[in-house]
């Protein structure tokens, strides 16, 4: 019986080493291509504490246009959400030649919730899904031709979703 | 645990345009909640996440932390045609990468 025990012990034990190590060559071997892809990933706009910041970090300095331009959807019905960790937004526009869009959440610990870039392949609506933390607004911004289009929405939210 | 284990793609010719659809099984922790032991969930978010489409890239989406559990993405995309590629690969800052492939249909 004790011999048993041990045996079953040490099989296991085998069964950790094989799987350690297999992780182990798993995750070295994967680390290498996406650390040349995440070069890309705008680090210091994603982790800005305050929405002027992300979006500098992001879109750079150019005019910003409060326009109607930009047809914005968030929460379902509009302007209100139940469960803050999943907000459903749409955004919609008749601009052409947009490059980037961005999805920014003011209250959120970390505004900037999503960059888009498109090509002309894209064609607008897009719709997501975001956390939202506590009510607050959500701006859409695009950049079209060089300029930066905005549009504000109030969120209310009733569960906040941990942003 | 959502219920989604696999990560989903959906294109459909509708009107001339291709609607595409994703869904991505992810966990997409943001590194502030607790599980129950009261430890915190370290951060875990997919961030970087691209399309293409018979082998043109046509869409790069960043996330930050703020993008829901199990992503969802639905754009349209200018023409196309039944049967073209539509391929998806996400990549989050642990390293994990996805990869998905469908026809438009």
């Amino acid at each position: 019986m004790a011999n048993n025990t041990t045996n079953i012990q040490r099989r296991n034990v085998l069964k950790k080493g094989i799987s350690v190590s297999t992780l182990a060559l798993i995750a070295t071997s994967g680390l290498l291509l996406p650390r040349i892809l995440l070069a890309h990933w705008p680090t210091e706009a994603f982790t800005a504490e305050t929405m002027e910041d992300a979006l500098l970090a992001l879109l750079g300095e150019a005019e910003v246009v409060d326009s109607s331009v930009v047809k914005f959807k968030v929460g379902s019905p509009p302007s209100y959400a139940v469960n803050g960790a999943s907000v459903p937004i749409e955004i919609h526009s008749d601009l052409a030649n947009i490059e980037r869009v961005a999805i920014v959440v003011e209250k959120n610990p970390f505004p900037l919730a999503m960059s888009l870039d498109f090509t002309s392949a894209i064609k607008l609506p897009f719709k997501t899904m975001i956390k939202i933390a506590e009510d607050s607004n959500v701006i859409a911004v695009i950049r079209a031709d060089g300029k930066l289009y905005k549009t504000t929405r109030f969120v209310e939210v009733d569960i906040g979703g941990c942003a | 645990m959502g219920l989604a284990v696999k990560d989903r793609l959906r294109a459909k010719l509708k009107g001339g345009d291709t609607t595409v659809r994703i869904l991505l099984a992810h966990p997409m922790d943001t590194g502030r909640a607790n599980n129950e032991q009261g430890e915190l969930i370290p951060a875990h978010f997919i961030q970087d996440i691209r399309c293409w489409r018979n082998k043109e890239e046509i869409l790069t989406i960043k996330c930050g932390t703020a993008t829901s559990r199990n992503p969802y993405f639905s754009f349209v995309l200018a023409g196309g045609a039944s049967g073209d590629t539509i391929m998806i690969r996400w990549v989050d800052n642990l390293g994990a990468k996805g990869k998905v492939e469908t026809k438009v249909q």
